[in-house]
């Protein structure tokens, strides 16, 4: 029962939502804005699941004293203070949108900004001509980015100004993304997308059941 | 020397990095840019919008990535207020609300837009795929009321707005895939008209549905943010941005080149 009743709800909505794509019938359309409106009230346990899921991770960091589990006492910390100022008052309290203003924001920025700084000292060590399809990707990197920013073609327009082409590394950028990356990219969404069918078939027929656990 | 030049210690370039940030975002310089045909269609499409139009802004981003897509939230904002095109705000990043509302309220000051009859802001609701396809039914059936608190129904400019039906485009500012979600969803069930406003990590994402329609136009990152600045004749972050970014690309490319050509001559050095 723990099974089936779990794979029986998933062939039967599968299958129902399946059709309701194929009729305009005001029932079939009723149904399907029904379960939409059962998606909605259903997605919030998510959060829930999310919660409790990284409280229980935590705790286990901090009884087994594993490495740096000190950090997993200032997530409780940050949640314990967020979760008693910010369930009562609201998520417009002064309070609230201080700790959110001058905590969590500038702590957010902090955290994507030093990838600039990663990302170049990467760049320096890693981004070598070792082989042809490097060398190719570092030539297309290096146009797309002096296309990217205004300083490319200023240097274009300088450098290589006996080139029958003004703004070239705009031009020879949006050409990149026009062509070969619109091809690229285009076999890529076809071929995720004939995958998210196979598997959303294979889950509908209860042939996948891992989203279940249990590992089979 | 070229073994020492390959292992640079890697402070020096974190140095040189702030070093390139702080000098141009102290020293602003105005470079030329030519505006590319994404921004130029998004701007275009709103431009022949008639006053009394309605568009939804998705801000789905967060706080970390906010340098690129704010910017364009402010052209586009300001363009709408001028225009007299209504802006309905929403969010699926659950950390992005106060951001946004507060960002609204800053552009509508500044161009003298009314909250609840020239925008309004309905804050976040989780279960992203679900919202989007909610709000294609009903809009205050997903939403029921505004960030604020004020049921739907006694918002003026919601009165006759029902679902997708009655909005005229959807501006999705994006830091991840939800703007192929908006795409996939609201784009191919409901015929909403969608376009974006992206950081520079996806914007290759972005051709295959320009190209086939599916995207009225989109700004792609600080790029696109100071060709919509510059199309409206009105200078801002985004160009403040694009500078600094211009000189990050710049040593990026000249720190590649330079451990390239030491590579170069290491390996020749050897054989």
């Amino acid at each position: 029962m723990k099974r089936q009743v779990p794979l029986a709800l998933c062939f039967l909505f599968g299958i129902v939502m399946i059709l309701t794509q194929f009729s305009p019938h005001s029932y079939s359309q009723g149904v399907y804005r029904e379960v939409i409106n059962w998606n909605l009230i259903i997605n919030p346990f998510a959060l829930i699941l999310a919660v409790a899921t990284l409280i229980q991770t935590h705790m286990t960091r901090i009884q087994r004293r594993t490495e740096h589990w000190q950090y997993s006492l200032v997530v409780f910390l940050g949640m314990a203070v967020m979760v008693l100022i910010g369930i009562p008052l609201g998520p417009q309290n002064s309070y609230v949108e201080w700790l959110y203003n001058n905590l969590q924001v500038p702590m957010d920025a902090t955290m994507f900004s030093l990838l600039a700084f990663f990302i170049a000292s990467a760049a320096y060590r890693a981004f070598r001509a070792r082989t042809f399809e490097a060398t190719l990707l570092l030539i297309t990197a290096l146009i797309v980015m002096m296309g990217n920013v205004p300083v490319g073609d200023l240097i274009w327009n300088s450098v290589l100004s006996w080139l029958p082409m003004e703004d070239g590394a705009s031009k020879v950028r949006q050409w990149i993304l026009d062509i070969p990356n619109l091809a690229s990219r285009r076999g890529i969404i076809l071929g995720v997308s004939l995958g998210v069918i196979s598997q959303s078939i294979r889950i509908i027929l209860g042939i996948e059941r891992s989203y279940l656990g249990g590992g089979d | 020397m070229f073994e020492k030049l390959m292992n640079i210690d890697r402070r020096i370039i974190f140095v040189l990095v702030a070093v390139v940030v702080i000098i141009p975002t102290l020293i602003p310089i105005r470079l030329p840019t030519r505006v590319a045909e994404p921004t130029q269609k998004l701007y275009d499409y709103i431009d022949e919008l008639p006053p009394g139009s309605t568009i939804i802004m998705a801000f789905d981003y967060g706080p970390s990535s906010l340098a690129e897509p704010e910017p364009m939230a402010k052209a586009v904002l300001q363009h709408c207020f001028n225009k007299d095109v209504r802006v309905i705000g929403i969010t699926l990043y659950a950390n992005m609300p106060t951001l946004a509302d507060k960002l609204m309220q800053k552009i509508a000051t500044e161009n003298g837009a009314v909250y609840g009859e020239d925008y309004t802001f309905l804050g976040y609701r989780p279960g992203a795929l679900q919202v989007i396809l909610g709000m294609g039914t009903n809009i205050a059936g997903v939403f029921e009321t505004d960030y604020h608190g004020t049921a739907i129904a006694e918002i003026p400019m919601m009165e006759n707005i029902t679902n997708y039906d009655q909005i005229d485009l959807l501006l999705d500012l994006a830091a991840g895939s939800s703007t192929e979600a908006w795409i996939i969803y609201a784009n191919t069930r409901y015929n909403l008209k969608i376009a974006a406003g992206v950081t520079g990590v996806i914007i290759a994402q972005m051709y295959p549905y320009l190209q086939t329609n599916q995207l009225v136009g989109f700004m792609p990152g600080y790029l696109g943010a100071t060709e919509y600045e510059k199309l409206l004749n009105a200078p801002g972050d985004g160009t403040i941005g694009l500078n600094t970014a211009s000189f990050v690309h710049l040593l990026i490319i000249g720190l590649v080149a330079l451990g390239n050509i030491a590579f170069f001559i290491q390996r020749r050095r050897e054989e």
